[in-house]
């Protein structure tokens, strides 16, 4: 994460998300999938071929793209439908879009009802007996039973969890790498979804972005960083005020 | 006529000895300077993120000049400031602690103004700081002077109108061996504790609480290979980068 100011000289966190290889493999009409929209299969990191079985390895070979870790799917509209095999870049998006990420989160393994869920617990002294940190009681009375999906401990993290409606400041055409408003689920390094935000307010935000989306071999020649026009750009004297 | 040894043969001639140059100029150059907020934290990141933050520094500071200085310089920052007259603000204090690593680097100055204590905050890369004077070169017996809060008021009061002091030398930063005297106890921190390993107070404490303080000392700490982080050689690299890249 790293630090992003503005010319009004407001100062915002931002963290780096890095377009490592990705290509799409598959797609899927509607009826295949049964669903309303079409679905797009986009694979991410490059990863070993020898771990995983011949059929788990068809979908790669027919797109004719290496094994990639992760696979995910996006549902789109008829009209941004991509052949299999291009290449995604970062230039996919644009500076000033809102977009929503989604990652599994840090696994914090078996834990107790007070870190998984905010419960206060009880007082250290004044005569508790072996009672610190457990949940108290678990239901009333006249219930006579527990209810379904009632907060006790358990394994917490290791969740896909989403972020909406981060800004992205800026864009690095050159190593692939989106600069995204706040903080992302998820530990460092590892394998995040991005997506268009979903959020109405959103909507006037995303307008033009490249579509259906930027390819490499065309005849667009970016710069090597895009920046959006509030952010402060380190080749510009001290910001001043009059 | 030749020297007689205690042998009483003649000694063999010596020729005098080779005159010894000092190239100033190469003295100047082999003194290198890394700013430490450079040097990346220890940790499972991507190298690519630290190469991207540097160049926004190197950007930066081809842009606005951020001098050398250490802990216990006495700087004069002038910040743009919205609310100000002049929109500008100038603020002169003696560095006490300098933290955060990459773009995100911070250097507190200290001062008394008018009795009141003022410590300020300053971002190294922040785009609203207009300049950074260096008042007056010294550095200090230790990395991190936040005992001067509890050390009395004049050694942290600095005159806010004071010239800056030349210096001819560019040899050297010198070291003010100054040993600073404290209020009465309590402290914010147990500054006579091991742990902060303080050397530039003047502890008038009885033998008995320094013999006490050394309790919690853990010799064992310097010895422990898993806290060694030994950045001579990224640091070399990382000078090598930044110094190209800044004389383009």
């Amino acid at each position: 994460m790293m630090p992003v100011w503005t010319k009004s000289g407001k100062r915002h966190a931002v963290t780096l998300l890095k377009v490592q290889d990705c290509h799409v493999l598959r797609y899927i009409s509607k009826e295949e999938s049964g669903g309303k929209r079409p679905l797009l299969l986009v694979g991410g990191k490059n990863a070993s071929p020898f771990f995983k079985s011949e059929a788990a390895m068809e979908i790669f070979r027919e797109a004719g793209v290496p094994r990639k870790q992760k696979v995910t799917t996006f549902s789109v509209t008829d009209d941004a439908i991509i052949k299999p095999g291009t290449p995604l870049y970062a230039a996919h998006f644009r500076p000033g879009q809102v977009v929503d990420v989604t990652a599994k989160t840090i696994g914090k393994g078996f834990q107790g009802v007070m870190k998984r869920w905010g419960f206060k617990g009880q007082p250290a002294s004044h005569g508790q007996t072996k009672t610190h940190r457990r949940p108290g009681a678990i239901s009333t009375n006249k219930a006579a039973k527990v209810y379904l999906g009632k907060k006790m401990p358990g394994k917490m993290g290791n969740i896909y969890r989403t972020s909406f409606g981060l800004k992205v400041w800026r864009i690095n055409t050159k190593h692939d790498i989106i600069y995204v408003n706040g903080s992302v689920p998820g530990h460092t390094n590892c394998l995040v979804k991005v997506r268009d935000s979903k959020l109405p307010t959103c909507k006037d935000c995303n307008k033009n972005p490249p579509f259906p989306t930027f390819f490499a071999d065309g005849d667009e020649e970016l710069p090597e960083d895009l920046y959006d026009e509030e952010v402060f750009q380190f080749t510009e004297p001290s910001v001043t005020y009059t | 006529s030749y020297r007689i040894s205690s042998d009483g043969k003649p000694a063999k001639f010596q020729p005098p000895p080779k005159p010894v140059i000092i190239d100033k100029q190469k003295q100047k150059e082999e003194r290198r300077f890394l700013s430490p907020e450079f040097i990346p934290p220890r940790g499972r990141t991507d190298p690519l993120k630290f190469y991207m933050e540097r160049k926004d520094m190197i950007q930066r500071r081809k842009v606005f000049n951020i001098p050398e200085f250490y802990v216990g310089h006495i700087l004069a920052v002038t910040t743009a400031n919205p609310y100000a007259s002049e929109k500008a603000s100038r603020f002169v204090g003696i560095c006490i602690q300098r933290g955060g690593k990459g773009l995100g680097a911070t250097f507190v100055l200290r001062n008394v103004i008018e009795d009141q204590g003022v410590e300020i905050c300053y971002e190294l890369y922040n785009p609203q700081i207009q300049a950074i004077e260096v008042l007056k070169l010294e550095k200090r017996l230790d990395d991190n002077l936040m005992y001067l809060r509890d050390a009395l008021p004049e050694y942290s009061t600095f005159d806010v109108n004071m010239k800056p002091v030349s210096r001819l030398d560019h040899e050297e930063v010198p070291v003010n061996k100054l040993q600073v005297r404290m209020k009465p106890k309590p402290w914010s921190k147990r500054w006579e504790r091991p742990k902060f390993n303080i050397k530039g107070i003047k502890f008038e404490l009885p033998e008995k609480k320094m013999k006490e303080a050394q309790k919690w000392s853990q010799p064992w700490l310097e010895f422990d290979m898993l806290r060694e982080y030994d950045t001579s050689k990224i640091e070399e690299k990382i000078w090598k980068e930044v110094s190209e890249e800044l004389k383009k």
